[in-house]
């Protein structure tokens, strides 16, 4: 009886919503998500990046530009500019203006496509809010995902989850002037990583 | 009315600094060019790398070194605004990217493989295969310009050709290699220095 009872009380702490086990604690409604980062068309956004992809791992170079009121273009090139593959990103369209044939699949082009659509939206509704030390929590949905922004008060987290566990983080540092000078993409379900680091001028 | 005249004369003239050889006159570049390729045991130079986006406000502009050891040693090694360097060597293109070191066995790549070729004739100038590019020569202000458009169609979705500056000597001092959507890597060398016994060391990893 006492171990039933025990595993009930892990059953119950394994189920615990995402919230809850991160010990988040609710708040009263805040004002809603702003994402700066990717926010000005008169800035070339320009990243080294390193992707270790499984046991693989190749650099390049990641380019930004907002190009219209809901437009992006993303690019990303090998060091000595061939270019690997560019999207266009407009409100909900995507369109994949190129990509290189043995990157060409469809696996890969969606977990990107939903990688970068997160770094360059910039307004989304606070659903609720929490708080947990210095930070306030955002939760928000992007297409039909469920987001946690952490605000310090600039963004300096993402985390996707499910309704119990982390499967990506996003994390910004050294920002300045709402450039994020270092971003890590971390995925927890897949082995997959983006490291980028600003070389914009 | 003057100046009308002015700037429709520098207009047409503008249009007009590059000009198609005659076929005498390539037929002459290209033996210039193929006998200065053939006695380059070495080259040392600086390089600045333009990539241009069209969306983009400012070309990128990456900027390092390059060295070539005949008949088939080339390292490019990028200094700023990061670390980075690949070294073509024994079949093998090692990686030093900020340190962190890799290797791809270019002997089962064929893509790498045709990469390294392209790499050291497009340094040296000498592309001119009419079986596997379209070749145009042009004159420009002091040098002489030539398209090289790859005729393989699964080569020119990468690449839609090559445009290489050459300079009096025959000596290569700018490639542009443009994409079919228009935009293009561009590099312009500087410091080039031809057969000087380069140090060993640089080409190790």
């Amino acid at each position: 009886m006492r171990y039933l009872l025990i595993s009930i009380c892990f059953i119950f702490v394994g189920c615990a919503s995402f919230p809850k086990k991160n010990n988040f604690v609710p708040i009263a409604a805040t004002s809603n998500i702003n994402n700066p980062y990717f926010a000005n068309p008169n800035q070339d956004y320009i990243y080294k990046a390193n992707i270790e992809v499984y046991d693989n791992a190749f650099g390049g170079i990641f380019i930004v530009k907002k190009i219209g009121d809901q437009q992006h273009r993303i690019v990303f090139t090998t060091e000595m500019g061939n270019k690997l593959f560019d999207f266009t990103f407009n409100k909900d369209a995507f369109t994949v203006n190129y990509i290189l044939d043995d990157l060409n699949k469809k696996i890969l082009i969606n977990v990107l496509k939903k990688d970068f659509k997160v770094l360059i939206t910039e307004h989304l509704i606070a659903e609720k809010s929490y708080v947990i030390t210095n930070e306030i929590i955002k939760k928000t949905s992007l297409d039909n995902k469920t987001y946690y922004y952490f605000e310090s008060p600039e963004i300096s987290k993402i985390i996707r989850a499910n309704s119990h566990k982390e499967k990506v983080r996003f994390l910004f540092s050294d920002l300045n002037d709402n450039i994020a000078q270092h971003i890590e993409i971390i995925h927890s379900n897949i082995k997959l990583k983006i490291n980028l680091k600003s070389i914009t001028k | 009315m003057h100046k009308l005249v002015y700037i429709l004369f520098f207009t047409v003239f503008a249009t007009h600094a590059q000009t198609q050889m005659s076929t005498q006159e390539a037929a002459a570049l290209k033996t210039k060019v193929k006998a200065l390729a053939s006695t380059t045991q070495t080259i040392s130079s600086d390089f600045i790398q333009y990539k241009h986006l069209d969306f983009l406000d400012n070309d990128i502009e990456t900027s390092g070194k390059l060295a070539f050891q005949a008949p088939d040693l080339v390292k490019w090694e990028y200094l700023a605004p990061f670390k980075y360097s690949v070294l073509f060597k024994n079949e093998t293109l090692f990686i030093n990217d900020e340190g962190n070191k890799s290797n791809v066995d270019i002997g089962s790549n064929k893509m790498f493989k045709q990469l390294n070729k392209l790499i050291i004739s497009s340094i040296k100038g000498d592309m001119f295969d009419e079986n596997e590019f379209s070749i145009t020569y042009f004159h420009t202000d002091q040098n002489s310009l030539v398209y090289f458009s790859p005729k393989d169609k699964k080569f020119a979705k990468y690449i839609q050709a090559f445009h290489i500056t050459f300079n009096a000597k025959g000596d290569v001092i700018e490639v542009k290699m443009l994409e079919p959507s228009q935009d293009y890597t561009k590099i312009v060398f500087s410091n080039k220095v031809l057969n000087q016994t380069l140090d060993n060391a640089i080409f190790t990893n």
